[in-house]
């Protein structure tokens, strides 16, 4: 492997013993052609939007905390500059849930955990110097920056019954046709165009690059899990974005040009809609959780100082859980009036995702059996995620019970399973990278302390503010409702407390990033120890400008 | 039979095909019933926002109007919020009673099968990592051993969960069967229509009425001289001034079809969710075990006012069921012709939405549909 | 060791290309929400075209930047082979683009829905009304629509399936004269594709302006004119790829050993006549089957 040319200097980041120089403020970070450099900007970027779609979710919490509608019509005649209707402020929870679904999914989880761990550490640990198209790879970090800012001028527009695309996150026909007036939703339908684009572009420069830059020796058996499930997730983009973008064009046309895709009248189909997005969307919600499963794997491995327990079936899981993930989609569809042989098909296609999921989560608790567990932040964040992810998995398979689903879809506990799958999965695997791989991408320690604290203010929050949600599904609660009956009222006080908890949490974790930013210990190179053994540990922190200008060699 | 097909969804499944097309078929449409008839010359967006403004409710038809709801002959049944039936219960975790024999049935696999199921599995998952934490940590175990594979152990982490799952499909589809059922020919047909933001509901079998139901407001927020909720109609948010009556205890066929944007016809205590597409006539059988009223809302969302639409369904024994349906100016089947149409139609609100008024419509002499 | 470089991959200085081509975007799609909502702007057909200039001239920045570089030893074989890979991935995600055109279209004619259709024989304006659960209903569940004339799939589609069925063959000419060393050759070739590709697109226009029914306000007519139209859009693309190949040919890049920018084209090129080939089945021959045919 290689040696490493400049231990122990200092490496302050504009510190001049680096490999090589590098650009000014502007060309390094505006014109950026720096793997490296182009994860940490979608790092900040998702941060950024995390804060956001985070805040979004505040309101909605508030807003939910008690019956009735306490804050919507203040907060429409804000965003209108004039006294907003009753009808204005209930169009406004659906602006708000909409963009929070939107942020959440396009612009906090998919830029943080694809292109910024992505970014980072796939050439790193696959020995390579960059990605394989790196300017191509920019286009991507830019184009999911004009996305985000079109979705967010989408707010400000007529979007029907008031400012901005109320349509959920899904945007389903025809009420995102003929239903929605304005600008709003035609904003929004471009800025996932944008953002549909980025990510193709993304998933073919990730298949490239770790199909032709592994080092000499690095065979696609000796792959770390991370780079695996990156390489599954993009193709997964691949295949499945272009599909969402043919349909949204269709509401485009629909819209604007007298298109008839989705309109009865002139013997269009609402629900074809659906089926091209829920083909893209079904693969998109694995999208978002293989990479965190990259990452799970590596923070056991490291932590239990052993390396993964059954790597090939690791692996394979992850390639089946991509293939099977394209022929469930009609899962989110039970209602629609599907015959019963296809709800059949479908309940039984989509619970088969089970087998390959359990392989994973016995895997990864088979790596620590027998192991010499180190329970640093990283892997704390890790063994949440292996039991939220499934609590979250477990009511998926409830779901995918067409029978059952006829009573829960579109009901909080719809809302629960995804949200222990995404804020307690997802979620929990970027916070879990963020702590493991801080060091490395920064050159400073986290401190421990707080990163406990983060985790358990966290976990406590977050199950507070979601558990009670799965009670409100069960009892009827249906989904996207700004005002509910007077029974729901307690879980849903219940909820909304969690959210401060949690809210709790997130502020410990800014103020450990910005104290470790200013003043936290110097990283050394592997700072995890004999447990760290993928190549990004071989790699000063943070690594040189440009790493692997000689090509490590795999034994 | 019934078994082997089961089984055979189920290898399928695990096989993965490389299935199709998924297009719903949809069960055969209603003879009697008409439908959105929409002279389309290229409908634009821009046709929309009159549709928007206009389908508020419905003109009120000159009909006597009544504060509580009742007509000669009958009176709205009051829920019986004793036993919280029909409706949601403070504090609940479960789901609600059910009173469909479907009903009772998923619910039952939901709480004796996969609940226990999942949470076992949970606890399970649970449990290994605090024995991890117990036993495997630095301190317990310093030296860590080698072992990366085992392949019997593999084996069973694979295979135990195919069983589960194979143990979860059996019920799981043979629920599907039975909710599938057909519904008899004799079947009472109802037909609710959404629209943005209340429901109609025909009665093609009945001589064709449109009962049209709105959220009832509270006192403090409608007009003087409106009717506004009462306990005797239910929960606040979840009562409507005119309910979709039934009969007890016999196969209904409920229809689901929308004027405008999709709806989704749900009703927590019967176990039922389907969704009312523009264009499609969906259709699903149902028997209400016990009389009584059972309170749903919306559940896909239709714009602004989707959590203001809720859907009220009062089940009641034959003869007071065509006691209302006589009230209503529709007659029971076998009876002689069709009243005529008691009241002025309603205008149809499908007209605000680019649709052909109905034709057939005789008019709910209701009470004026709120605002 | 440090500074040895001992690898062949293209580390790239730093670039304005992608934010100005991002930011371009931007402005190109809220230029075109604007002018599609002129109740709310004015301008927009001003912003969409700035826009839309941005865009062009980051593609043309962007890709002599590639030929530049290409010409100054940067694509070694690995990067050749990274640009392989590329265009390959680029070309499968549009193939899954048209699965959703194709779904469409399967959709509406598997599942047809009753729709009546009236032509006013003197203004040719179409009225559709859907009779889903009326009487009659089912004796008009059928596709096409009943009472819609379609385009004679026999006729110009026939011609214009001919047309890039021989228009693979000229670029494939090319391919081989280039890798043979014979410029003359891919130029003709070259010249003889793009003049094929213009020629189709001519007889596609053409048959716009014909075609008996309307793209809005009817399924067939929306769905067969998007599925068509994109598919028109990327020959056209098609067709400018292999123009810029043309130019660079006569100026002498190429050379037998290393081509990739013809063979980016040639693959587009291939891909595009393929989804022609599944238009002209499922669209025009099965799609208007037992339909009356418009003289
Ligand atoms: C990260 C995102 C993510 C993930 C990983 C999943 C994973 C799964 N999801 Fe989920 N889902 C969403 C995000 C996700 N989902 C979202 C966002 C929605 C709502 C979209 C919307 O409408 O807005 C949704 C909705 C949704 C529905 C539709 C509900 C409805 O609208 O009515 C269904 C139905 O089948 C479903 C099922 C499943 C299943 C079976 C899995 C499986 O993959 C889970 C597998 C995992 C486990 C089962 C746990 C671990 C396994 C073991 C320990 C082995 C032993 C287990 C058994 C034998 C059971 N999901
Ligand atoms: C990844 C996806 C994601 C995440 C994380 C969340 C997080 C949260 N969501 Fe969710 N939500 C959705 C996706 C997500 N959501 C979707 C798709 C919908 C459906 C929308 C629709 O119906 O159309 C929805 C809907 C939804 C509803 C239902 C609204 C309705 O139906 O009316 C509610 C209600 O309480 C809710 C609340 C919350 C809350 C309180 C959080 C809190 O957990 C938020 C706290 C904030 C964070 C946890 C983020 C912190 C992260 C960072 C700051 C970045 C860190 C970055 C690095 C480490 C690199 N959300
Ligand atoms: Cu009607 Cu929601
Ligand atoms: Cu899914």
């Amino acid at each position: 492997m290689t040696t490493i040319a400049a231990t122990g200097t200092d490496l302050h980041a504009h510190d001049h013993h680096d490999a090589d120089h590098k650009p000014g403020f502007f060309a390094r970070w505006f014109m950026s052609t720096n793997h490296k450099d182009i994860g940490t900007l979608y790092l900040i970027f998702a941060i950024f939007a995390g804060i956001v779609g985070g805040a979004i979710s505040g309101l909605m919490r508030l807003e939910l905390a008690a019956p009735g509608i306490q804050y919507l019509q203040g907060w429409a005649s804000m965003m209108a500059g004039k006294e907003a209707s009753l009808d204005e402020a209930y169009h406004m929870w659906n602006v708000l849930i909409t963009a929070h679904g939107l942020i959440m999914v396009f612009f906090m989880v998919m830029p943080a955990i694809i292109g910024g761990f992505g970014n980072w550490f796939v050439p790193l640990m696959i020995g390579a110097p960059d990605m394989a198209f790196p300017r191509m790879n920019n286009v991507s970090f830019w184009l999911t920056v004009v996305a985000f800012i079109m979705l967010l001028g989408s707010s400000f527009v007529p979007g029907g019954t008031g400012l901005g695309a109320g349509t959920g996150w899904t945007v389903y026909a025809p009420l995102s046709t003929s239903g929605s007036v304005g600008p709003a939703v035609d904003m929004a339908i471009f800025s996932l165009h944008l953002a549909g684009a980025a990510s193709i572009l993304g998933a073919i420069n990730f298949i490239t690059t770790i199909f032709n830059m592994r080092a000499p020796g690095m065979t696609l058996h000796k792959m770390p899990l991370f780079v695996w499930s990156v390489l599954v997730t993009a193709f997964l983009l691949l295949l499945a974005l272009p599909v969402l973008a043919a349909a949204i064009t269709m509401l485009l046309v629909d819209r604007n040009f007298g298109g008839a895709f989705f309109d009865a009248a002139a013997g269009g189909d609402p629900v074809l809609y659906q089926h091209l997005f829920w083909f893209f969307g079904h693969p998109e919600v694995y999208i978002m959780i293989l990479p965190g499963f990259g990452i799970i794997s590596q923070i056991v491995a490291t932590f239990s100082r052993k390396p993964v327990f059954g790597y090939l079936g690791m692996a394979y899981a992850m390639v089946a859980i991509g293939v099977v993930g394209f022929v469930v989609w009609a899962h989110h569809m039970f209602t629609t009036g599907m015959s019963v042989d296809m709800k059949m098909y479908f309940t039984a296609a989509t619970m088969v995702i089970a087998v390959p999921t359990g392989i994973k989560i016995f895997s990864w608790i088979a790596t620590m059996w027998g192991g010499s567990v180190s329970f640093k932040t990283p892997m704390v964040w890790a063994m949440g995620f292996i039991f939220m992810f499934t609590v979250g998995g477990v009511t998926g398979v409830v779901l995918a019970n067409g029978g059952l689903d006829d009573n829960l879809h579109d009901t909080y506990y719809v809302v629960a399973h995804f949200h222990y799958v995404l804020s307690l999965g997802a979620v929990f695997s970027l916070f879990a990278g963020f702590y493991y791989w801080f060091g490395k991408m920064s050159g400073r320690h986290l401190n421990e302390f707080l990163g406990h604290l983060h985790f358990w203010v966290f976990f406590i929050g977050v199950n507070v503010l979601f558990f009670p949600m799965h009670f409100l599904g069960n009892s009827g609660m249906p989904r996207r409702y700004p005002d509910y009956p007077e029974a729901f009222a307690y879980w849903n006080g219940v909820a909304s407390t969690g959210y401060a908890i949690m809210a709790v949490g997130i502020l410990i974790f800014f103020v450990n990033v910005i104290w470790s930013l200013l003043a936290g210990r110097r990283a050394e190179d592997n700072y995890w120890g004999e447990g760290a053994t993928t190549l990004e540990w071989t790699l000063t922190s943070p690594p040189p400008y440009h790493q692997f200008e000689t090509l490590p060699v795999i034994k | 039979m019934i078994m082997l097909k089961k089984f055979l969804v189920v290898v399928a499944a695990m096989a993965m095909p490389s299935l199709a097309l998924a297009q719903p078929a949809n069960p055969a449409p209603a003879p009697v019933t008409k439908e959105v008839a929409a002279p389309v010359v290229a409908t634009p967006a821009a046709a929309a926002p009159a549709a928007a403004e206009a389908a508020a409710a419905p003109a009120a038809a000159a009909a006597p109007k009544s504060m509580d709801g009742s007509l000669p002959g009958y009176t709205p049944m009051r829920p019986d919020y004793a036993n919280s039936v029909g409706m949601p219960k403070a504090k609940e975790v479960d789901f609600q009673e059910q009173f469909s024999d479907n009903g009772q049935y998923a619910k039952w696999i939901n709480n004796a099968i996969l609940l226990p199921i999942i949470t076992i599995i949970s606890m399970f998952v649970l449990g290994l990592l605090l024995w991890v934490i117990v036993r495997f940590n630095r301190r317990a175990n310093p030296v860590p051993s080698k072992t990366t594979h085992n392949t019997f152990i593999e084996v069973v982490w694979t295979l135990v969960p195919v069983l589960i799952l194979l143990g979860i499909a059996y019920p799981s589809l043979d629920l599907l069967a039975k909710q599938f059922k057909p519904a008899p020919a004799d079947a009472v047909t109802i037909k609710a229509t959404g629209y943005q933001w209340y429901w109609g509901y025909t009665y093609p079998d009945h001589g064709g009425f449109e009962v049209v139901s709105n959220m009832l407001k509270e006192q403090g927020d409608v007009a003087k001289g409106e009717r506004f909720r009462t306990e005797n109609d239910g929960p606040k948010l979840m009562a409507a001034d005119n309910r979709m009556v039934v009969p007890v205890g016999v196969p209904i066929r409920i229809q689901t079809t929308a004027a405008d944007v999709i709806h989704a016809f749900a009703v927590p205590s019967l176990w039922f969710k389907l969704d009312a597409v523009p264009g499609r006539l969906n259709e699903k059988s149902l028997t209400i075990t016990k009389p009584g009223v059972y309170f749903g809302q919306c559940s896909e969302l239709c714009g602004a006012r989707h959590a203001f639409m809720p859907i009220v369904v009062e089940a009641l024994p034959p003869e007071k069921f065509a006691a209302w349906v006589k009230a209503q100016g529709g007659t029971m089947p076998g009876a002689e012709k069709p009243a005529p149409a008691a009241a002025p139609a309603v205008a149809a609100p499908a007209a605000a939405a680019g649709t052909a008024p109905t034709t057939d419509t005789a008019a709910a002499p209701a009470a004026a549909p709120t605002k | 060791m440090a500074g040895a470089k001992n690898h062949d991959y293209h580390i790239l200085p730093p670039s304005i290309t992608p934010i100005l081509g991002s930011f371009s975007a931007l402005t190109m799609f809220f230029g075109l929400v604007m002018w599609m909502h002129p109740e709310q702007f004015g301008y927009g057909s001003l912003v969409f075209g700035l826009g839309l200039l941005g865009v062009l001239y980051t593609f043309f920045a962007w890709w002599s930047d590639v030929v530049t570089e290409a010409h100054a030893g940067d694509h070694t074989p690995v990067v050749q082979l990274h640009l392989r890979y590329g265009m390959i991935m680029f070309i499968a995600s549009e193939v899954m683009f048209f699965v959703g055109w194709f779904w469409a279209w399967f959709d509406f004619s598997l599942f047809p829905v009753p729709l009546e259709i009236v032509k006013d024989a003197e203004t040719h304006a179409f009225t559709v009304t859907n009779l889903i659960g009326q009487e009659g209903a089912a004796a008009l569940m059928q596709w096409p629509p009943k009472g819609l004339e379609v385009l004679d799939s026999m006729k110009l589609p026939l011609l214009n399936t001919l047309i890039l069925l021989c228009s693979g063959t000229t670029v494939t000419w090319a391919h081989h004269a280039l890798i043979h060393g014979d410029r003359e050759g891919l130029k003709k070739g070259l010249l003889a594709t793009i003049l094929l590709g213009l020629l189709f697109s001519s007889i596609q226009a053409y048959e716009y302006l014909e075609a008996p029914f309307p793209f809005a306000g009817l399924n067939y007519g929306t769905a067969f004119y998007m599925a068509t139209g994109f598919h028109g859009f990327h020959v056209i693309v098609g067709t400018i790829f292999l123009a810029v190949c043309l130019v660079r040919a006569n100026k002498g890049h190429f050379t037998p050993k290393q081509h990739f920018g013809f063979e980016a084209a040639a693959w587009y090129w291939h891909f595009v006549d393929v989804v022609w080939l599944f238009l002209f089945i499922a669209i025009y021959i099965w799609g208007g089957w037992g339909a009356p045919v418009h003289a």
